[in-house]
């Protein structure tokens, strides 16, 4: 790698450890704050640096890539493979703008082997960006699945070339992207079955083989069948054909004798995520009922060691319930029976959460929760999903968190004033119309506005990338990700009595009050009946971005005056006018600005209490 | 005797002319309350309307700060409005067929376009309704045709229109077309003409109607008493018009209906043929034509107009077989003269393939899109997806070859094989600003293939100069590097717009840097730029800007 490569992965490197939250140890709540401003002036002098390095050296770079050397270009390539690799992510946005590069580049050479390359890690960029968007329906992240899929259709397209190839490295990439085709969402289990299918029948002939028998070929057809068998641990389309149940079954044998095998090794039972894909498949193949698999699923979570941090324990006491809810959320029958196992699952899912050592920093046990948040089962006595959420943005989101208690209790001040003024406000809300007491049609309104601002970015929590741990400014691409968040955010707060009455400001806050601009289109504020707190939180969101958390990755700063008075220029086409005309009262505005700080400081005191909290326990 | 029978005689003729008065006076009773009942419902029916746009006048009135509450109340207003005027215009027309002042026109149209004029106005309709509304198009001779096109498009509409309204939602409504061939009859001039009988069906599973209203169904003012449809505004005149206008254009309209179970309606007109000199196609005859398409009587009538072309269809029915039979097609140097993307795929929206063969097979390669969608609304991300050219649906033959032959001859002309553009760009001229000389040169290859005319500044002073030294509108586009020595691209672009000329302010100037950011956006933008277009250069993106800018 240049220098400056190396430099801007050492940067990232340290943006990390900075805007990590650790516990606040024996700080006071001073020096805590302290310590937090301190190592964010770091990491955004760092941030500051990273995007020079980008604009002075690397953008240079790509502009003149059409002459660069062949030195030049590994550097590149180097550089690509340290922002992502396997599983450490430091930058996807910039590895794909890389590969993009370097497959124009490649396209225009007409240099085969490059191109084969250069779709693969395109391809493997996309997959990433697919894995943020978990929990949205296949439409809405259908776009970015095809980018990743065609990609590898088209490297793998060169399989019929594969004996005219001479160099064993790009024929290797030939046969993942075959197999990776058959990553991401597919309409009906059927067509994935089919493609992994066919990879295994490509893997197993001699012919491919033996033309390169350097290539890991067992450990590549051992991961198909783990892909095979990945396909039936929760598949909505319970009828199958008879055929796919069979190369299902072949797989899920393969990997839970392997498993079984690895496992007497060491002396231990058989891993709980290779015995539930077997109990699934049971299921699907008729052999036992849904209760039968429920029941078989809770002996394999109940087994799960919760004294034990390990993936084999994670899985068992999070991912696997994820999947569990899943079908329970499927068939809500089989809810009433199981409503005490529920509950006990969720208070030992927190409890294992609040114990986890450095939970914040480990991805496998954020991803799981994420799996848990979208198939999340609330019952009377369960613990409430408003509750669930809250935790999990407050220790692994804590930016977010801030952000949104800093919102939630500007909006209950702008609401109470608004409301004393003006009782009718927000009578368009049918529960609050039905409020015949003034008094307490107002403390209603202002605890909705509060906890309106508590949710309405929870869906932000699959972008972290782009958010929290942001470190640079967007590209194009990665703004037009980002607005994704309002829709997962819909999802999730849509699906749940405790939060459905929050899901509409999630779905609306960026959406402009003229319909001129903003998103997304499935907002339509004329017919929300909430749409005045909606406009409420989204110029409150807008401020509080544009005067802190946006200015990084948007490259927007403004102070908290001249936020107000651009709120007002916008009147009319971004923001409400009935609300914009409160901005003209200098009082207002100071109550506001008071409201954000007093917001700012209660955040940090919670994400301070809630941290400290958790030290005492874990002592 | 004799004054017996004269007194008879007279009885019998007074008592006829009593019944005949009688019956007279019947009729008259009853067109009178027909016409009574029509004044009465033409009064609701006008008052409602009505009501609803003095009604949200006021609202727009009373909340004129709250832009989008004002723009709902414009939306009403607009909606009321014209269906104010169509219940004016039924009144009208029928006063005039009353009167026989109602005159046909005698002109030449297309069958083609009348019929993708109706989809555009229907359509819209049935969407709303979510109703699955088929156009079909059955045996066509002759697409040219003379007659009063207006009066036909009234008439269809009409049905075709009474069929979406009287059919609840997620209904089914299949509009076909076809013709038979006549031989020929005499114009009034006493010339031998070519003629075709247009058979024209609409069948719907909506409310249909019960035997009494069905014998009733072409009297003005009769409109189906349901409570199903008490909501359905409209006067009663519409069906009695379109008999009228069938019968004075020589036809005959039947309809068959069973209420509860939907309706049928048959019409036969004679339409005389316009004799036209035929365009020549030049199509490449064995050339293979990729057809991208999964519904199955979409890919066969296609698949045989191709092959009566003389073209060889492949067909694909999903994406991803698309992109691996193209790349090996690539590789072997076997590409298809077309790929023709229909409808529907089985696993991708075909936008998003098209923006993928773009990327691969590059920009000279000609994507051809038939659908059912209005052009209007899907060109921006079809033309972006890199869709060069656009058949509408229902699908004519000809429309298709038509569209195919020029797309093809374009592309032969300017490039000998595969060139890039289906346009000729030479009238226009670009000047493309950057310091990086390889850099200039592939811009400047890549934008030859176009025709346009490119004139190369190396930095931005020199941009500058060379803008303020040429003739008012000389410059139709500036592609404008950003990072450049001696003069940046902002500050370059902040200068022109600062030129006292006409068009300084009006010039199209695009942002050309690998600097993506959204700050980059911005910057760009604020410096006056009106488009960002990422660097390297994406071939396919600089044909996107060249499209959008000259094929206004």
């Amino acid at each position: 790698m240049q220098p400056y490569q190396e430099e801007y992965i050492a940067n990232l490197k340290d943006i990390a450890v900075l805007t990590a939250r650790k516990k606040p140890e024996s700080r006071t709540f001073e020096e805590y704050c302290e310590h937090l401003l301190r190592n964010k002036e770091q990491a955004e002098q760092k941030m500051k640096r990273n995007m020079e390095l980008l604009r002075g050296e690397l953008f240079p770079a790509l502009d003149h890539i059409y002459e660069a050397g062949e030195e030049e270009l590994r550097d590149l390539q180097d550089f690509a493979g340290n922002l992502l690799c396997g599983k450490e992510e430091l930058d996807v946005g910039l590895f794909c703008q890389v590969h993009k590069a370097l497959l124009n580049l490649a396209r225009h050479k007409k240099d085969r082997s490059s191109m084969i390359r250069e779709l693969y890690w395109l391809g493997m960029g996309y997959n990433n960006l697919c894995n943020k968007l978990a929990g949205l329906e296949k439409e809405e992240s259908e776009k970015y699945t095809l980018q990743m899929r065609l990609c590898f259709t088209e490297a793998a397209a060169y399989l019929k070339y594969y004996a005219e190839i001479d160099d064993i490295e790009t024929k290797g990439y030939i046969l993942r992207s075959r197999a990776n085709m058959s990553l991401g969402q597919f309409k009906n289990p059927s067509e994935k079955i089919h493609m992994v299918n066919r990879t295994q029948q490509i893997l197993q002939d001699k012919y491919f083989q033996e033309k390169a028998p350097e290539l890991p070929w067992d450990r590549f057809i051992y991961m198909t069948h783990q892909q095979m068998a990945a396909s039936i641990s929760y598949s909505k389309n319970k009828v199958m054909t008879s055929r796919d149940l069979a190369l299902v079954m072949e797989s899920v044998y393969t990997v839970y004798q392997k498993r079984l095998q690895e496992a007497a090794e060491r002396n231990e039972q058989a891993p709980i995520r290779a015995r539930f894909a077997y109990d699934a498949l049971e299921y699907y193949c008729g052999l036992n009922n849904l209760d039968g698999l429920l029941t078989k699923m809770e002996a394999l979570m109940d087994a799960a060691d919760a004294e034990l941090f390990t993936e084999e324990s994670m899985y068992g006491i999070i991912s696997l319930p994820a999947f569990y809810c899943q079908f329970l959320n499927d068939y809500p029958e089989k809810i009433g029976g199981r409503k005490e196992y529920i509950e006990d699952l969720y208070q030992k899912v927190i409890a294992y959460v609040e114990a986890f050592p450095e939970a914040e920093e480990n991805e496998a046990l954020f991803l799981y929760l994420r799996q848990l948040s979208y198939t999340f089962v609330e019952t009377d006595n369960s613990i409430s999903y408003k509750e669930f959420l809250r935790k999990l943005q407050i220790r692994f989101a804590p930016d977010i968190y801030a952000h949104s208690r800093i919102v939630g209790e500007a909006a209950a001040v702008f609401c109470q004033m608004i409301i004393e003024e003006e009782p009718d406000f927000f009578d368009d809300i049918d529960d609050i119309r039905a409020i015949t007491d003034r008094e307490e049609k107002k403390r209603e309104i202002i605890t909705f506005a509060k906890e309106c601002g508590m949710l309405y970015d929870i869906g932000k929590i699959n972008f972290m990338n782009l958010y929290s741990r942001t470190v640079r400014q967007w590209f194009e691409e990665e703004y037009e990700m980002a607005q994704l968040h309002t829709l997962v955010g819909e999802a999730w707060l849509s699906g749940r009595a405790s939060t459905r009455r929050y899901a509409d400001v999630a779905l609306g806050h960026h959406f402009w009050y003229d319909a001129s601009h903003g998103y997304p289109k499935a907002y339509k504020r004329l017919e929300c009946q909430c749409r005045q707190v909606v406009d409420i939180i989204g110029l409150l969101d807008w401020i509080n971005n544009v005067t802190d958390t946006a200015r990084l990755y948007k490259g927007v700063e403004k102070t908290f005056e001249e936020a107000v008075e651009a709120a007002i220029a916008l009147e009319g086409r971004r923001f409400s006018p009935l609300l914009t005309a409160w901005l003209r009262d200098k009082e207002v505005t100071e109550r506001l600005r008071l409201a954000f700080e007093r917001g700012r400081h209660e955040a940090y005191f919670d994400l301070y209490t809630e941290n400290g909290d958790r030290l005492v326990k874990i002592n | 005797m004799e004054n017996n029978h004269e007194h008879d005689r007279h009885l019998a003729e007074l008592e006829r002319m009593n019944a005949a008065l009688e019956e007279a006076l019947k009729a008259a009773e009853a067109a009178n309350e027909a016409k009574s009942s029509f004044l009465s419902n033409m009064s609701h029916d006008i008052r409602t309307p009505m009501n609803a746009i003095i009604g949200m006048t006021s609202i727009a009135l009373s909340h004129i700060d709250e832009k989008s509450r004002v723009q709902d109340c414009l939306l009403k207003i607009r909606t009321a409005s014209t269906h104010l005027m169509s219940l004016v215009n039924d009144v009208l027309d029928m006063s005039r067929i009353d009167s026989g002042r109602l005159a046909l026109n005698e002109e030449s149209f297309s069958l083609a376009d009348l019929i993708h004029d109706i989809a555009v106005i229907v359509r819209p309709q049935a969407i709303q309704k979510q109703q699955d509304l088929q156009i079909e198009i059955g045996q066509i001779y002759e697409e040219n045709l003379i007659g009063d096109p207006l009066r036909l498009r009234q008439i269809l509409v009409n049905i075709i229109g009474n069929a979406v309204k009287y059919t609840q939602e997620e209904g089914k409504i299949l509009v076909r077309f076809a013709q038979r061939l006549v031989g020929s009859g005499t114009s009034e001039e006493g010339k031998q003409q070519d003629m075709v009988l247009l058979d024209f069906w609409c069948e719907d599973n909506g409310i249909g109607m019960d035997e009494e209203f069905l014998q009733k169904i072409f009297i003005p003012f009769e409109r189906v008493n349901s409570s199903t449809i008490s909501k359905i505004e409209g006067t009663g005149l519409g069906m009695a018009i379109v008999k009228n206008l069938v019968d004075r254009m020589g036809g005959s309209i039947d309809v068959e209906s069973k209420e509860g179970m939907g309706s049928n309606f048959h019409i036969e007109m004679p339409m005389t043929v316009e004799v036209q000199s035929r365009k020549g196609l030049e199509l490449p005859a064995g050339s293979s034509v990729l057809l991208v398409e999964s519904l199955p009587h979409r890919v066969e009538m296609i698949s045989d107009y191709l092959e009566e072309a003389g073209l060889e269809p492949v067909h694909k029915d999903s994406g991803l077989d698309v992109v691996t039979w193209l790349t090996e097609a690539q590789y072997e140097n076997r590409m298809p003269c077309a790929m023709l993307l229909g409808q529907e795929l089985e696993d991708m929206p075909v936008l998003e393939l098209a923006a993928h063969v773009r990327q691969s097979a590059g920009p000279g390669f000609p994507i051809l899109l038939v659908s059912e969608e209005d052009w209007a609304q899907i060109e921006y991300r079809a033309v972006r997806s890199g869709v060069d050219a656009f058949v509408p649906c229902p699908l004519f033959k000809s429309r298709l070859l038509e569209t195919l032959s020029a797309l093809l001859n374009g592309r032969r002309t300017e490039e000998g094989s595969a060139g890039a553009m289906d346009v000729d760009y030479s009238d226009y001229r670009i000047l493309l600003v950057e310091d990086i000389e390889l850099n200039q040169e592939i811009a400047v290859e890549m934008l030859s293939v176009t025709g346009v005319q490119v004139e190369v500044a190396d930095n931005g002073a020199q941009a500058v100069e060379m803008f303020e030294a040429s003739e008012q509108g000389y410059y139709d586009l500036v592609l404008m590097d950003i990072q450049m020595p001696v003069m940046d691209g902002y500050e370059a672009t902040r200068r022109i717009r600062a030129l006292s000329r006409e068009d300084a302010g009006s010039i199209w100037i695009v942002a050309m840097t690998a600097n993506a950011f959204v700050e980059d956006i911005r910057l760009s933008r604020e410096a006056g730029m009106n488009e960002h277009c990422a660097k390297p250069i994406d071939p396919e993106r600089l044909q996107d800007i060249l499209r959008n800018r000259f094929n206004v």
